[in-house]
């Protein structure tokens, strides 16, 4: 007889009966009723991002399109049966080991299509891994490190036979490896592979309630009234909150300065997806069910998302006062005189669009009220301690009554920096006094995250004959969207970004933050400077062209020097490796001219390569205070606990922390315990962005490292009877230089420190206040990483299409901390500027999700060479610089300058498309161009 | 709560269907149903899993047929021996369709009763000549696949009335079999805004048959999607290509009659109209060009 709502099936090996409802999916059983959370949900349940995949007898299946009633029977493997930490199986132990684990929102699906694919074939080629991997979309690693993997893990099963399949953990460093770039294995990846890193998602809460947005469907219009009172009624629902119900300030601080949490009746929304009403229900399915009861009225208004539109006189005005966010222009010498006197003087105008971040975990916020009847928020964000701030004020409470926690988290590149779920979440939780989770779901994300912004750029750039470069006009046009969101702070990045690494006789820099009813701009890996850098590259290698010069000897020819005056006005503060990276590419850039051209010389009329080059400098650590503070605590039993915030969100700056701590003291990292960004923990350690946790977390945590240290010994001093400056720590001991035989444990010193009544918790700052006075200092510190990449294409002439085959990133990141971690985020960028030049483009009213926005997938990976350059810096960590962001910057327009040498023209407009770089080919201008 | 059951016959699964007078729904890979189910586009009270019924996992190569069961997953498909050797653009659409952990699961047939008019699948049928064959309350009959297309999304295959049990197309000609004079050639071209995971800007494809010397194109097939509400079969290139010889020249020509026969539409996403007519000629011309070396290369 046909079966039923009773199934049977073996899950992970374990004969399982359940009753169930056979059309629900084998993701929600698993998650929900099963408490199996490894399967992750990155798309709204469609199949297309992969990270729910399980095994079913044995085939990579999409658990999410996998009706219950199909596993009566079979069998099911998941995360959690493939390898517990005390036995993992080769494939999640060469995760680990080859940086293929970052963010870890993808990895247990990639380990499970990569298990099915070494079942079936034991020795995969690089294109049957590619292809098994295919569906698995990864937004962090850029996919190589994975391919590695799969690859290191077959060769060791086919070595070591079936039986003895399961590897042991790989060994964290031993004490006596150096903490600082050796391979540091990550400190959180082995929860990760297993499936046991709970994510917000994850977290089983009693008694938890389900908070949903209802969000205009207008890009600009009236909220005439809200009528929460039928969505009330309906079962399962415990409140409908509105503007109304916000106890303090309404916005989201100064991150935002005109975006309301919910929106007030009788104010204007800016943007479709702009936050009305927030529901809270007992299940999820209750709270969307709600949104759709809500009685609202609307008085739709006129809206454009065009910059040009926003800025012509009768613009309809998106706020009182104008069109116009900020500005700011940066000129110096005498821009007529140079561009007079230059040889060549070329103009052009580049286009960039909107950009998703396409994290694979959406947005998703626990909150709930502690023991101590704190309220409690647990979500990924850059800045805990700021978001404590803004959730006291929009519910009028003091800082301590509010506490915030980073949880793991599956990515960011920028966009968890929007409080929005973190304020409403609370608001909620606040309200209520009940335990409420806000996950947004992937087409909200879309809707209503921040987005990059997309730019207009115009240049006049000028040269001598001889290729020296003259002057540089530059006007820019960001689109900032329907808020602020931190667009306020864009023309100035924009502008910097829009002069590089080179020597002008003059300068003439301008960018304008402009208001349209499009998505809110946010930060976004490089906050404004990809785009102006993409157009300053690609500029100069028209320039080049024209001068008949050789892209690399040109930029070379201008590359700053440590002591020249910059772009800025002014030298730059930090060491600077521009020249030593473009000398370092020169070698690889050669090989892959040659390759090109031997293609070309024997290629049939259809298809040509083509050959890239784009360099790139970027201000990192820019953002908030000049002092910077984390703390060391020597535990009671001996250890050393760091005491920081510097949010991981899959990067691995947790583990630099760790590092950084265990090379300071001399110790292995297995005795450094970190506390990271928990506002009831840990110092504030300033916002996490513009690639500054490194250089100014780390400075911060290894000066309180070392202020412990010379703690440690002076209270070990008194007890060894001997001056602090002889003794030394060795293998968690300290010992008495030249006297082995006198040493104290590290646990009794902690012993004395309390007898004593000293604190065993010591601050450390590091400040550069002084070295910036006030009366001079500049905005940001003038602190710039620089790097160049190459880029290899295959373009089919009569299509349009575009593969890239090769990339080479040379990097400047100073010391590297840890050469993995280093590398997975070059590679991550790579990948990411790889989808800004050939495919992503967020259309509004159009990008829905995973399926009409497209990241790049396995396929699209290039092969990709990095290669660091450690010009050590001057004052960071061990001489190390900031690195995540900047990586980003060469890749699309290398990408793109390899399309127009291999085309003959020039593409003007992102993303390249088949069908942008066709109509390019056949002379056609791209659509809505305008200069 | 829906229902969920496993006939063990095609005649049991008609009964399923029958007692539940158009509330019950077949369901074979469930990848196209699942995402409908959830946002209740469909709320049937009973689905109807017909992969567990014998034999309609099978590929079986007849005399004069090659049938693929309606439970014969792509991956099946993109796996087979017979079909990598004798029908590539076949393997070539079912690797096309999502990505392994979609091809695990979902049908040929399912792909073509979905009836959307970028389908791999359906456009692949229709260069095969595709049969569906057809079950209900009234009797079984085998239907040219290319008359199963209503319009957009909407199929003549009623799922919550009848079943196809499986698709034939006639068996490539081989040395072996039937073709003392022909040899038979597939290709698959497909383009889209990544390579894959994604729709297609557009597919083709071409089964070709030429005469052993090489000397004509007996008859050639060509279909292409998105181009028309339903997946397109270009009669006109057909028409064109006919007892001409397999040349490039001949192909390029193809190409463009192709061009003007078709009525793609503009997409935001994926593509204009205007991009879409553009690339048709090499679509086409280099589908055309690989069938025919294929065909030929069976000659040597």
């Amino acid at each position: 007889m046909p079966q039923r709502h009773s199934i049977s099936f073996v899950l992970n090996d374990q004969p399982v009966a359940i009753q169930a409802d056979p059309g629900k999916s084998l993701l929600d059983l698993l998650r929900n009723e099963l408490g199996l959370t490894g399967a992750k949900q990155g798309c709204d349940s469609e199949g297309e991002c992969g990270a729910c995949t399980v095994l079913l007898d044995g085939r990579p299946v999409r658990s999410c399109l996998t009706p219950v009633g199909k596993i009566a029977g079979r069998q099911v493997l998941t995360i959690e049966g493939l390898g517990a930490p005390d036995g993992l199986h080769p494939l999640q132990t060469a995760f680990i080991e080859a940086g293929a684990v970052q963010c870890g929102y993808c990895t247990p699906g990639m380990l499970l299509a990569a298990k099915a694919l070494l079942d079936r074939q034991p020795e995969p080629s690089r294109g049957q891994i590619v292809e098994a991997l295919e569906g698995n979309l990864c937004r962090c690693t850029g996919y190589s490190a994975i391919f590695d993997a799969v690859e290191t893990a077959a060769a060791r099963m086919r070595g070591e036979g079936r039986d003895q399949a399961r590897a042991a953990l790989p060994s964290p460093p031993a004490s006596s490896a150096t903490p600082v770039g050796g391979d540091a294995l990550r400190r959180d990846s082995v929860e990760k592979v297993t499936g046991r890193a709970k994510y917000v998602e994850d977290m089983a809460v009693p008694g938890l309630l389900h908070a949903r947005v209802l969000r205009s469907p207008h890009h600009h219009a009236r909220l005439l009234s809200l009528d929460p009172g039928k969505a009330e009624r309906l079962p399962g629902v415990v409140r409908v909150l509105t503007a109304a119900d916000v106890p303090g300030a309404n916005d989201l601080s100064d991150y935002s300065r005109n975006e309301p949490v919910l929106t007030p009746v009788g104010d204007t929304v800016k943007m479709k997806g702009a936050p009305v009403a927030l529901v809270v229900a007992a299940s999820p399915e209750q709270a969307r069910a709600a949104l759709e009861a809500v009685g609202v009225q609307y008085e739709p208004l006129p809206h454009t998302f065009d910059v040009a539109d926003a800025l012509r006189e009768d613009a309809f005005p998106i706020y009182q006062g104008g069109n116009v966010l900020t500005s700011h222009r940066l000129a110096h010498g005498d821009l007529d005189a140079a561009l007079a006197g230059s040889d060549v003087v070329v103009e052009t105008g580049y286009q960039t669009t909107y950009l998703e971040h396409a994290a694979l975990e959406r947005e998703a916020v626990l909150g709930y009220v502690d023991q101590e009847g704190r309220l409690t928020i647990v979500g990924g964000t850059h800045e805990p301690h700021w978001q404590q701030a803004y959730i006291a004020r929009l519910l009028a409470l003091e800082p301590r009554e509010v506490r915030v926690i980073m949880p793991p988290t599956g990515g960011s590149f920028g966009g968890r920096q929007d409080p929005s779920p973190l304020l409403a979440t609370a608001l909620a939780v606040h309200l209520l006094r009940r335990p409420v989770r806000l996950v947004y779901s992937r087409l909200e994300s879309f809707t209503a995250s921040p987005k990059r912004h997309p730019y207009r750029v115009g240049y006049r750039i000028g040269a001598t004959q001889d290729g020296r470069l003259t002057g540089v006009r530059v006007r820019i046009a960001a689109n900032t969207g329907g808020y602020d969101a931190h667009g306020q702070y864009l023309p100035d990045f924009a502008v910097v970004a829009s002069g590089g690494a080179y020597r002008w006789q003059a300068v003439d820099a301008q960018a304008q933050s402009i208001y349209t009813n499009g998505p809110k701009g946010g930060q976004f890996r490089g906050f404004g400077t990809p785009q102006s850098n993409h157009a300053l590259e690609c500029t100069l290698d028209e320039l080049a062209q024209q001068l008949g010069e050789d892209p690399l000897e040109f930029r070379l020819r201008n590359a700053l020097e440590q002591a020249d005056v910059s772009f800025l006005g002014y030298p730059i503060a930090e060491s600077l490796g521009y020249g030593a990276v473009l000398k370092a590419i020169r070698p690889r850039y050669l090989e892959s001219r040659r390759r090109v051209e031997a293609f070309n010389a024997t290629a049939d009329e259809a298809v040509r390569k083509g050959l890239g080059l784009a360099g790139m400098w970027y201000r990192f650590g820019k953002s908030g205070s000049l002092r910077v503070e984390a703390h060391a605590e020597l535990a009671r039993d001996g250890h050393i606990v760091v005491y920081c915030s510097a949010p991981d969100y899959g990067q691995g700056i947790a583990t630099v922390m760790s590092q950084l701590a265990a090379e300071q003291l001399g110790l292995s990292r297995d005795l450094i315990e970190l506390v990271n960004a928990d506002t009831a923990l840990t110092p504030d350690s300033g916002i996490q962005g513009a690639s500054r946790a490194t250089y100014w977390v780390g400075n911060a945590v290894c000066r309180a490292v070392h202020n412990l240290e010379l703690a440690i010994r002076g209270t070990a001093a008194e007890l060894l009877d001997c001056p602090p400056s002889d003794l030394e720590l060795v293998d968690g001991r300290v010992v008495v230089q030249d006297h082995p035989d006198r040493s104290l444990s590290l646990e009794s010193v902690a012993e004395a420190f309390d007898s004593l009544g000293k604190s065993r918790r010591v601050p450390g700052f590091f400040d550069l206040s002084s070295q910036f006075p006030e009366e001079t200092r500049p905005k940001y510190t003038p602190h710039f990483v620089t790097g160049a990449q190459t880029a290899e294409v295959t373009v089919d002439l009569h299509t349009g299409q575009v593969k890239v085959d090769r990339v080479v990133a040379v990097h400047d990141v100073g010391r590297v901390i840890n050469p993995l971690d280093a590398r997975g985020q070059i590679e991550g960028a790579i990948m990411m500027g790889l989808g800004a030049a050939l495919m992503e483009e967020h259309v509004p009213d159009h990008s829905t999700g995973f399926g009409s926005y497209y990241v790049p997938t396995a396929k699209s990976t290039p092969e990709i060479e990095v290669i660091p350059v450690e010009v050590p810096s001057y004052q960071g960590p061990l001489g190390a610089k900031g690195l995540g962001e900047a990586a980003i910057l060469p890749s699309t327009p290398a990408i793109i300058n390899a399309v127009s040498r291999a085309i003959g023209a020039r593409m003007r407009q992102l993303p390249a498309t088949p069908e942008r770089v066709l109509g390019t080919i056949q002379g056609r201008p791209p659509e809505g161009s305008r200069s | 709560m829906t229902e969920y059951l496993y006939p063990a016959s095609v005649d049991e699964a008609l009964r399923c269907l029958e007692a539940y007078q158009g509330n019950a729904r077949l369901i074979a890979g469930g990848t196209d149903l699942m995402p409908d189910l959830r946002k209740a586009r469909i709320s049937p009270r009973c689905l109807v899993d017909i992969t567990r019924i014998p034999a309609l996992d099978q590929i079986a190569v007849t005399q004069d047929f090659v049938e693929v069961g309606a439970a014969v997953t792509l991956a099946t498909i993109r796996d087979s021996a017979f079909l990598n050797q004798h029908v590539p653009a076949l393997v070539d659409a079912a690797r096309s369709v999502g990505a392994t952990a979609i091809q695990s699961v979902a049908t040929w047939v399912g792909n073509i009763v979905q009836a959307m008019p970028a389908a791999d699948g359906a456009i692949v049928a229709l260069a095969l000549n595709a049969e569906a064959r057809i079950v209900d309350g009234h009797g079984e009959r085998w239907r040219p696949v290319e008359s199963l297309f209503v319009e957009p999304g909407v199929s003549a295959v009623d799922p919550c009335r009848q079943i196809v049990t499986r698709l034939r197309f006639p068996r490539p000609p081989s040395p072996s079999n039937g073709g003392p004079c022909l040899v038979v050639g597939t290709a698959w071209r497909r383009i889209g805004r990544r390579p894959s995971l994604v729709l297609p800007i557009l597919a083709c494809a071409v089964k070709m048959c030429l005469r052993r010397d090489g000397g004509r194109i007996e008859r050639a097939a060509v279909a292409l999607g998105p181009v028309a509400p339903v997946p397109y079969r270009a009669r006109e290139t057909e028409a064109l290509l006919q007892g001409r010889p397999p040349t490039g020249e001949v192909f390029a020509q193809a190409g463009r009659v192709a061009q003007g026969e078709c009525h793609p539409r503009s997409n935001v996403l994926r593509a204009s109209r205007e991009y879409r007519l553009a690339i048709i000629p090499a679509l086409v011309s280099d589908a055309l060009s690989t069938a025919a070396e294929r065909a030929l290369s069976l000659v040597q």
